[in-house]
């Protein structure tokens, strides 16, 4: 811990170390993932591999309809889920968001990109958690410990990204963990491993954004103006995501939250007001009772 | 050389290479291995003429380097142009430097080839068995004549091209795998971890053949040629295209082939509306190429399934003789 955590806002705002403001002294590097969807093809050997390492449970046997996606979205048992989104629009067209022309030939475009729990640098998730289940790691992480987690569930409404969900079978909360007991062995997370095209990346944090903001550059000079990252501003709603993406399109397009935000950021704020408020009602009650003192 | 040997040659494992393309030749030698002389194009050779001089700068492969007397390039080469085998050579010792075509027996292209194809000596073009078109090339030969048919009660094939009755199936069906599942899932039908990827048999449509025929995206429908009535759920996507086939539109129906009775996932199986028909040569049944049609909602149960497969039989004339014609 370098600074003294008295009288700062630990909940939102800057925040260059999660770990060591979590009291981890002499702690590894942050690490994280970065998610370059430009070069997803789908195959969902990501999710499998999740699945396998981390011996999750089948999800639900239901086809969607939405393209190739029938694991829907992240929860309990799903802690990778790749997106698959048909979009038309009119051929050689540089910017894909560009409304289609009506009258113009227009091609397919088939976007596919992996989801996973954004290991927030303020994580509503954890600063929820009655029973310190939710914990940040060493490597600045969040982690469910699921033989402490009670199942109450305040969690699920804070994540402002939906991700953390009940096993319904099981009754607790579980999410990515970012493969904790991988990196404690040196390894990096099954499914930044089994990822053929290097979609999935894993890595110190600050390696990453410097890798992701070349990245885009490089694509903006091939023409593909639509391309940005996501979740890699420190300075954003949840100081940033431990986990960031690449898109080549707008986040709802994926749904994704546009503009996320830890959902814990004005909890010190309402503290002041529910005190403020109390106060009041003390001084209400206090007065009519003089009151009624008076007028017997 | 053992597998293994040549796998980890110079202490690398060459399998697990992934040396960027920006750092090698097009050719990309050092990307991963490929059994079993990291050889990337087969028939190489072929990209210089009988000198060894590459036909394109551009798309040069290798070439022969005549002051060292050896091939110099991107990919392995097979042997020096000047190679001739010894007189008493057999199998592919038996084959020239100037025998491109290192797989075949006389190393030669087989664009005419007099002896080995009961169909040569040179490629033609015949429909499928079922086809929707005429065949563009012989009006008066619609499919293969030394194709092997076989015409039976549970393996009746469908009028042809113009013939009366074809416009009964009027739809052409393809089959083809997922990413998620095996060949025909006997195995990945079986993991819930990809089951619940692809969970069950589905159907790919276009728009504008869903808008002919009623499907609903998401709902059910049923696919119906001379040998079977099966269902699957249907995927409306502008992934799939109306063709245009001999001045017509044609619309096609793709359908992964993954699916069976059991598992853990199940669904009915896509081969069942196949017919066995086979070709002359290596005797491969051509399941990738049907006629069908397909209607809105599941199939019946029970008998009432044979009254739809039936009456569809008669309205299209099909007998045990439809399509086994050898002539015409
Ligand atoms: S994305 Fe949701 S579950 Fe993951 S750390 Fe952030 S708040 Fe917690
Ligand atoms: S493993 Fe990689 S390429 Fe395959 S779906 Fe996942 S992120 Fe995309």
């Amino acid at each position: 811990m370098t600074d003294s955590l008295i009288g700062r806002n630990l909940l939102a705002g800057a925040e260059p170390d999660p770990a060591g403001d979590a009291g981890h002294a002499d702690h590894p590097e942050r690490v994280g993932f970065f998610t370059d969807t430009s070069v997803c093809i789908g195959c969902k050997a990501c999710e499998v591999a999740c699945k396998e390492w981390n011996a999750i449970p089948e999800d639900g046997l239901d086809l969607t309809g939405m393209s190739y996606d029938n694991s829907q979205g992240l929860g309990g048992s799903t802690w990778r889920h790749v997106a698959f989104v048909e979009q038309t629009r009119p051929v050689g067209a540089p910017d894909p968001s560009a409304p289609p022309d009506s009258d113009s030939e227009t091609e397919l475009r088939w976007l596919m990109a992996s989801d996973v729990c954004k290991h927030c640098t303020h994580a509503a998730c954890l600063d929820v958690c009655p029973t310190g289940a939710l914990v940040r790691t060493e490597f600045g992480t969040v982690i469910v410990q699921e033989d402490i987690c009670n199942g109450c569930g305040y969690c699920v409404p804070a994540c402002p990204y939906g991700v953390i969900g009940q096993r319904p079978d099981d009754g607790r909360m579980f999410k990515c963990t970012l493969c904790y007991d991988r990196l404690g062995a040196g390894q990096e997370p099954a499914c930044a491993k089994a990822c053929p095209t290097d979609s999935i990346q894993f890595g110190p944090l600050d390696e990453l954004r410097e890798r992701a903001a070349l990245r885009v550059d490089q694509l903006h000079d091939d023409g593909v103006p639509g391309a940005r990252l996501y979740g890699q501003d420190p300075e954003d709603g949840v100081g940033g995501d431990g986990a960031f993406f690449l898109l080549l399109d707008e986040p709802e397009v994926y749904g994704l939250p546009p503009d996320p935000v830890v959902t814990t950021r004005d909890l010190p704020a309402m503290w002041r007001y529910a005190a403020a408020a109390a106060a009041g009602l003390l001084g209400g009650v206090a007065a009519a009772a003089a009151a009624a003192g008076r007028s017997r | 050389m053992r597998l293994l040997d040549l796998l980890r040659r110079d202490g690398v494992n060459q399998a697990a290479r992934k040396k960027p393309h920006t750092e090698q030749s097009w050719v990309a030698p050092e990307w991963a291995w490929s059994w079993p002389a990291n050889r990337r194009i087969l028939y190489n050779r072929c990209s210089a003429d009988p000198r060894g001089e590459p036909w394109s700068e551009r798309k040069a492969l290798i070439w022969w380097d005549a002051d060292h007397g050896r091939w110099d390039g991107h990919d392995v080469p097979d042997r020096p142009p000047s190679h001739r085998p010894p007189k008493d050579a057999t199998g592919p010792d038996a084959l020239a430097g100037n025998d491109p075509f290192i797989m075949q027996a006389d190393g030669k292209g087989w664009l005419y080839a007099p002896a080995g194809l009961v169909d040569g000596p040179l490629p033609t073009h015949y429909e499928p068995q079922d086809s929707p078109v005429p065949n563009p090339i012989y009006h008066r030969q619609q499919r293969s004549p030394v194709r092997q048919v076989f015409g039976r009660d549970h393996n009746l094939y469908h009028p042809s091209g113009d013939e009366p009755g074809s416009e009964v199936y009027p739809y052409v069906v393809t089959t083809y795998r997922l990413t998620e599942h095996f060949t025909a899932g006997g195995m990945s039908r079986w993991s819930p971890y990809l089951s619940e990827l692809q969970p069950e048999f589905f159907c790919e449509v276009s728009p504008e053949l869903a808008a002919e025929r009623g499907l609903a995206h998401a709902g059910w429908a049923t696919i119906v040629s001379a040998r079977s009535v099966i269902e699957v759920r249907v995927l409306v996507t502008e992934r799939m295209t109306p063709l245009t086939v001999g001045g017509r539109t044609v619309h096609q129906i793709g359908l992964p082939y993954h699916w069976g009775p059991n598992g853990h996932s199940r669904g009915d199986a896509a081969n069942e509306l196949a017919s066995i028909a086979l070709d002359p040569n290596v005797h491969i049944q051509e399941v990738k190429a049907l006629t069908v049609d397909i209607r809105p909602g599941r199939r019946p149960r029970g008998p009432e399934l044979l009254d739809l497969l039936h009456d569809y039989q008669r309205r299209a004339g099909i007998t045990r003789q439809t399509g086994t014609e050898v002539r015409g």
